[in-house]
């Protein structure tokens, strides 16, 4: 492998524009206090702090849990819409037209309905990361079932596939690759939503604590709390995404 | 012998007139070949004897019984297209074994008969692979493969070996040569080339320039030397081409 190789593969120019930021954050911490903007030596550690303590767990846990019900959700009725759409027209259309509403929904809506009706608990945020992420997710999938290819599902009428015969060979493996795709950004949605709805009404999470450390004059905190959500996003989506793009292109 | 496909008055109009009647019979074992210009309907002939789209009139006879679109009966015939349509994320083996399942066969047997297949068409060795891992000769024989598998009493080929270079054609020509020969199917072959048709049918039939009628239907049996009957095929093609873009001008 040559020098130009390993530079990439390390990011050295990111690590490098990192450095920068560094210098440039230390210097205006250092000019208007810890208050408006911790060190990044404190927010250091205030990680090693929560890493300690195992503090980090509680609120990731917590999180990744109104994730991963909110979300699972919406990928199971997302794949519903997508199989109605694929056996009935007039189904094809009804979804689209309900998926172009809820996509024009903002998140606030969904919040304060969702505090309305399910009180101060954990169903909040996960009602509102599943009516968000839902779009998304479906959108993906309709359009996947609508570019089947049509030769292949004529070999499958010409060779007398039946309708379940045809949907398990042909409609979903050419779909699963639109469904990753609208995973992958759905999830990235989901922790983004699903935060700000734990700012209202609950008692962990990484939004709960983020917006607590603010109350309490914690900033430093924030800081930490916003690295430890940007971890979960990178290494789910090394994790887990790219593990399932990897597996779903094995014939390509 | 026996009377296998009997087409009477089969017309059909899509906005304009595609086929005007045609009427041909087909008797079983028979190698058929369908020339004739470019758009003249050979491919919607072809479609409508295997039942993917329905005649504006007429009918087709297979073994005596209704061939009508659209509707699930035991019609056993198979059918390969100008592209092999093969499923890219399966293997060769899976490809041809998923077109016996509803035969009701057992996977294991479905399996078997798949491998079968392949190895007729000299894909020994080959059964793992995805379509997208080998060549374009070699996914068109998986396709004639899978149409074979259902073991069809009939064959519907469609411009099979457009996709395919001079030297792939010409071995997958003596190939299908040899498994007619070999198992006995009754062929309907669509082709534009007319030396292709000469080579491979035992019978030939011209279709007239769009909308479409049997210009002429030959008996391929040596009795006419080959090269006269290239020579007055090309003839014949070319007075249609020309009468069809006559009236596409008109």
């Amino acid at each position: 492998m040559t020098r130009r190789d390993w530079a990439t593969r390390l990011h050295l120019p990111t690590l490098g524009a990192v450095l920068v930021i560094l210098v440039v954050w230390s210097l205006l911490s250092w000019r208007y206090g810890a208050y408006v903007l911790p060190s990044p030596g404190a927010v250091l550690r205030g990680f090693a702090g929560i890493l300690k303590s195992g503090e980090i767990w509680g609120h990731t846990g917590a999180s990744l849990y109104r994730i991963v019900v909110g979300f699972g959700c919406a990928v199971g009725v997302a794949i519903l819409m997508g199989l109605a759409a694929f056996v009935s027209r007039a189904a094809r259309g009804v979804v689209h037209d309900f998926l172009a509403v809820l996509n024009s929904t903002s998140v606030f809506v969904w919040i304060v309905i969702s505090i309305i009706w399910f009180g101060l608990s954990n169903w909040a945020p996960i009602f509102t990361t599943f009516m968000i992420t839902l779009p998304v997710v479906g959108s993906n999938i309709v359009e996947g079932v609508q570019n089947v290819d049509r030769r292949l599902l004529e070999m499958g009428d010409v060779y007398r596939l039946n309708g379940r015969q045809k949907f398990v060979a042909i409609v979903i493996p050419f779909t699963l690759s639109y469904l990753v795709a609208g995973m992958k950004v759905g999830f990235g949605l989901a922790l983004k939503v699903s935060v700000v709805a734990e700012i209202f009404g609950v008692t962990s999470g990484i939004g709960y604590i983020m917006n607590y450390s603010r109350e309490i004059l914690e900033t430093q905190m924030v800081f930490v709390w916003a690295l430890v959500m940007i971890l979960v996003m990178m290494v789910t989506d090394k994790l887990v995404f790219d593990t399932l793009s990897r597996r779903l292109a094995r014939w390509r | 012998m026996a009377v296998k496909l009997v087409l009477s008055g089969i017309g059909k109009d899509f906005l304009i007139p595609v086929i005007d009647t045609v009427s041909f019979s087909v008797e079983a074992g028979e190698f058929v070949c369908l020339l004739g210009p470019n758009g003249c309907g050979k491919t919607t002939l072809l479609r409508i004897i295997g039942g993917i789209e329905p005649a504006t009139r007429g009918t087709v006879l297979l073994d005596g019984k209704l061939v009508v679109a659209d509707q699930r009966h035991d019609r056993p015939v198979g059918m390969v297209f100008q592209e092999d349509r093969l499923l890219p994320w399966m293997s060769l083996r899976d490809n041809v074994a998923l077109v016996l399942k509803p035969l009701g066969r057992p996977l294991a047997e479905r399996r078997a008969i798949a491998n079968r297949y392949l190895g007729v068409v000299g894909l020994r060795g080959f059964e793992d692979y995805y379509p997208g891992r080998v060549s374009g000769g070699m996914r068109q024989r998986a396709a004639i493969a899978r149409a074979l598998a259902i073991e069809p009493d009939v064959l519907l080929m469609d411009e099979p070996f457009a996709s395919l270079d001079a030297q792939n054609r010409r071995i997958m020509q003596n190939e299908v040569r040899r498994i007619w020969r070999e198992t006995g199917r009754t062929i309907l072959f669509v082709t534009h080339s007319i030396e292709e048709a000469v080579a491979i049918g035992t019978h030939l039939i011209m279709l007239s320039a769009r909308p479409a009628r049997i210009r002429e239907a030959i008996r391929n049996d040596g009795r006419v030397e080959r090269a006269k009957l290239i020579d007055d095929l090309n003839a014949m093609i070319m007075e249609e081409v020309e009468r069809q873009q006559g009236g596409a001008s008109l």
